[in-house]
């Protein structure tokens, strides 16, 4: 089927099957892979985008379910997000770094609702994201560094 | 071949990058990332190889250019651990170097980089000495460059901030302004080298060098490139190992299927090679997902159709219960056991492990009329170019295998078995291919991490000190990966944890026994040093116990004082013998920092737990909290000494990731098999820790100047049986097994 994505803000078109996860629709026909594929069930968070703002699992969200709603991918992120991005790079956060895409999109959810979480707050937005590197105590010291910019 | 469309995958740093190295983005766009390129493979000589940018390369692992920009080739592959950063660190303080003018480049697979195997934590111990050499030649270089021009003698001249002075005069002339004629001078053979005091950025702290390509989403990775007319591949592999397609139900025609082909495979001692199975070929990942999910085969028979993972383990146990294979016996263990005083026995069982790094596996191929060139996150990219010119029958000089990043591998992805899919699959199609994993595939096709067993036995004395010691360990070896008569473990699998146990008690033996497995087997960070530790560990904390002592003080006791550990039958590289006082420290050192004999609130214990590995010393304290039942890791603490060190944020941030590993391999990790089949296909089934049960870690690094050692590997073996020394002392269970049972 023919799809118009908005992604970051760009009208994006593209010609798949409906059933497509936005996950492979932003990979292989929009180019835009910083999305990651990780476990293709949701259960990993390797490709969380968001959608109208909610971090959102792309690897089960058909493109069909997505038409016209607002994506946000990692590729945008910088612009808006800069201080969060910032934080990341600051704190040496990424190892492999293949997760902190979808580590990246979590936290920006996180602190877009919740711009001063509490510890439980950072656990529960950020354990649908695995790092198998390690590299939560990172991630946790950069939310709260950005945090703290914004207290 | 092809000739890939953008320049070498590199990394620049810094703000201040000089105009000619701006940021070499990958391309990005509706045709999505294309990388590759030539890394230039430099020539020895230099002049010979002058060009109009009069590059200074005066060997394979730095080039200047005629703008002052270096390019630092890493041979080892970036799987998280900091390689690419930290040999450019070692290369840029020798050759004075300013750091923002540092481009990394990464080499392709070719033996005059010398051994490029990224595996057992030894890239910064093989490569310390060579790239402070690389970097000291293109020093000297310039500083004669700059005497010459001056007319001064160049033991005159010094070089700092990329720049040569002449110290008499006040003259300074940059780096770029030297290359042109540096280029022309002979390599010095044996260049000085700087002392420790006068270190720059070895030892210093920094930001790896794809942090920005990273969190901009713009790092490369396995599954990021693409060629031109590339198919997807996702193969159905057998699901017991051995077994061969007997017949498939061919999937009806459809938009976006290119192909289905029917792969031969290899069963156990199979090395690297393929499994086989069906390979379905579409025009999109997705397609090609879905159909195979949906593909119906029947798969012949197996001679490990009835691999059961918990007979294994009875097996395991029946073998650590009677005598093994001999090798170390020292004193008169059967007459010193047979004298009075406290037996104490314990037996240990560690379960299967996969991998699971966040990318599974993946390759792109390409197999032209010219030769093979391959995009893939391997650890060793010599050897895979070894294997894929053996497939093809072609030269390795046909073949060439351009390195990722690696998106987690933990051994893995040095077993390239995903690569050699893609080449056949490109060779039949007559174009290029990636082959995808998805998470199903890469959990129940692994090279599994053995499961083993550990029988220890201690005859007491009235003071508690052990007059005679037993202990047996059984696992199937890695080797039969490679030939599956080889059952026996290996003399280096043995020396991960066993044969070098560092507590030598007068009547002392040691016993081994191998056994076949029914699926592959590979190492996986910190292999065989996993069950070793933890099962001498938590004996050691047994035998406090039993003793009525502390078990840190316990251990102390034990240790010799200082001086090298003799493995009868081993021979350490030079410098690197396990060296008492040096783990006496970092248990010391653990100790104090944990605040090891403080009070704790109620419900908080700890655990302790020290292993050598991998020529390194870590000693961690594992801090839990009893909770209503619940028992979770709240804080650990680590010490490491790896001689030498390069980034100390590195070494840091790898003592935290070996804690989460060990937490998880602790607390959740176990890969079971029943008719040959892997019961868990993904994070649900095999889950890992998460960030809410990710405890606060605090590193120490030991300031030394001993040979540099590893950092990747040596901070696991320590964290699972300080994990369950912990729960021992929170609750009074003796847990045995890995992981952790209810």
């Amino acid at each position: 089927m023919a799809v118009e994505l908005m992604v970051n803000g760009s009208r994006r078109r593209l010609e798949a099957p409906e059933d497509t996860p936005l996950l492979w629709a932003l990979r292989d026909d929009l180019g835009l892979t910083g999305t990651k594929f990780g476990c293709g069930r949701a259960l990993c968070g390797a490709c969380t985008v968001r959608v109208e703002g909610v971090a959102t699992r792309s690897c089960q969200m058909p493109i069909s379910a997505v038409q016209g709603k607002a994506i946000a991918t990692i590729e945008g992120l910088r612009e808006s997000h800069p201080a969060l991005v910032e934080a990341w790079v600051v704190n040496n956060v990424p190892q492999c770094g293949y997760c902190q895409a979808g580590q990246l999109m979590s936290a920006a959810a996180l602190l877009d609702g919740n711009p001063t979480p509490t510890d439980a707050d950072i656990d529960a937005a950020m354990s649908g994201n695995i790092c198998r590197c390690g590299t939560y105590g990172r991630i946790r010291a950069a939310i709260k560094q950005v945090a703290e910019g914004a207290a | 071949m092809i000739r890939p469309q953008i320049q070498a995958f590199t990394a620049t740093h810094g703000r201040g990058a000089p105009a000619n190295l701006s940021r070499r983005r990958f391309m990005q766009g509706s045709t999505a990332l294309v990388l590759g390129a030539a890394t230039p493979v430099l020539g020895a000589a230099a002049g010979a190889n002058r060009d109009p940018q009069a590059t200074l390369a005066p060997n394979v692992f730095l080039a200047i250019d005629g703008d002052g920009g270096v390019t630092i080739t890493a041979s080892r592959s970036e799987m998280g651990q900091g390689v690419r950063t930290a040999l450019a660190q070692i290369v840029a303080d020798e050759l004075e170097a300013d750091w923002s003018a540092v481009t990394v480049a990464q080499a392709v697979g070719d033996p005059v980089y010398g051994d490029q195997n990224t595996d057992g934590s030894q890239s910064i111990r093989l490569l310390f000495d060579t790239l402070r050499q690389a970097g000291a030649a293109a020093r000297e270089m310039l500083c004669e460059a700059a005497a010459q021009e001056w007319g001064v003698p160049a033991a005159e001249c010094g070089a700092a901030e990329h720049a040569v002075r002449h110290q008499p005069s006040g003259r300074k002339l940059g780096y770029a302004q030297l290359v042109p004629a540096a280029a022309d001078l002979p390599v010095p053979a044996n260049p000085p080298l700087k002392s420790r005091a006068d270190y720059r950025y070895i030892g210093k702290a920094q930001v790896h060098v794809d942090a920005n390509d990273v969190v901009d989403g713009q790092a490369a990775f396995g599954m990021d490139v693409t060629l031109p007319n590339m198919a997807h591949a996702v193969i159905v592999r057998p699901p017991v190992l051995g077994a061969k397609v007997a017949s498939f139900t061919e999937p009806p025609a459809q938009p976006g299927l290119i192909g289905v082909e029917t792969l031969d495979g290899v069963g156990l001692g199979g090395t690297f090679q393929p499994l086989g199975g069906v390979a379905v070929i579409a025009d999109r990942t997705w397609t090609a997902i879905k159909i195979a999910d949906a593909l119906q085969v029947e798969w012949g028979e197996s001679p490990h159709d009835g691999f059961d993972s918990t007979t294994l383990a009875g097996q395991l146990r029946e073998l650590v219960r009677a005598d093994g294979e001999r090798m170390f016996d020292q004193g008169d263990v059967e007459a010193s056991f047979a004298a009075d005083g406290q037996d104490v026995e314990a037996l240990y069982e560690t379960a299967f492990l996969s991998h699971a790094p966040m990318e599974p596996p993946c390759a792109l191929a390409n197999v032209t009329a010219a030769g093979c060139e391959v995009w893939a996150p391997v650890q060793d990219p010599q050897s895979t170019r070894g294997l894929v010119a053996q497939q093809l029958g072609l030269d390795p000089a046909q073949v060439t295998v351009r390195v990722t990043l690696l998106g987690g591998a933990f051994g893995r992805k040095s077993k390239p078995d995903f690569v050699l899919e893609a080449v056949e699959l490109s060779k039949r199609l007559a174009r290029p291919i990636r082959v995808t994993w998805r998470r199903e595939d890469d959990i129940q096709h692994d090279y599994y991490h053995a499961a083993s067993a550990q029988y220890h036995k201690a005859k007491l004395d009235a003071e508690g000190r052990p007059t005679a010691w037993l202990q047996r360990t059984a696992f199937p070896s890695i080797q039969t990966t490679f030939n599956k008569a080889a059952v026996a473990p290996a003399g280096w699998e043995l020396e991960m944890g066993f044969s070098n146990l560092p507590f030598r008690v007068p009547n002392q033996r040691f016993e081994y026994a191998g056994i076949e497995p029914g699926v592959r087997i590979g190492w996986l960070r910190s292999v065989c040093n996993i069950f070793h530790s933890f099962s001498s560990n938590v004996f050691i904390d047994e035998l406090a116990a039993a003793a009525g002592q502390d078990p840190i003080a316990y251990r102390l006791a034990l240790l010799g004082e200082s001086g090298a550990l003799e493995v009868p039958g081993t021979q350490p590289p030079e410098g690197h013998a396990l060296d008492l006082g040096r783990l006496r420290h970092v248990i010391e050192r653990a100790r104090d920092a944990s605040d090891w004999n403080a009070a704790r609130a109620a419900g908080r214990s700890l655990g302790f737990a020290v292993h050598h590995s991998f020529r390194s010393y870590v000693a961690a304290v594992v801090e839990v909290q009893e909770d209503a039942g619940a028992i979770n890791a709240e804080r650990v603490h680590v010490v490491l000494d790896c001689g030498t060190y390069i980034n100390p944020d590195t070494c840091r941030a790898q003592m935290e990731g070996a804690v989460v590993f060990g937490l998880s391999i602790a607390m959740r990790g176990e890969i079971t098999m029943r008719d040959g089949r892997v019961q868990q296909d993904n994070f649900d089934g095999y889950p890992v820790l998460r960030m809410g049960e990710s405890p606060d870690i605090t590193v120490e690094l030991v300031a030394s100047d001993a040979l540099p050692a590893g950092v990747g590997e040596p901070g696991v073996p320590p964290v699972p049986p300080a994990f369950m020394n912990a729960v021992f002392a929170a609750t009074g269970n003796r847990h045995r097994t890995l992981p952790v049972r209810a």
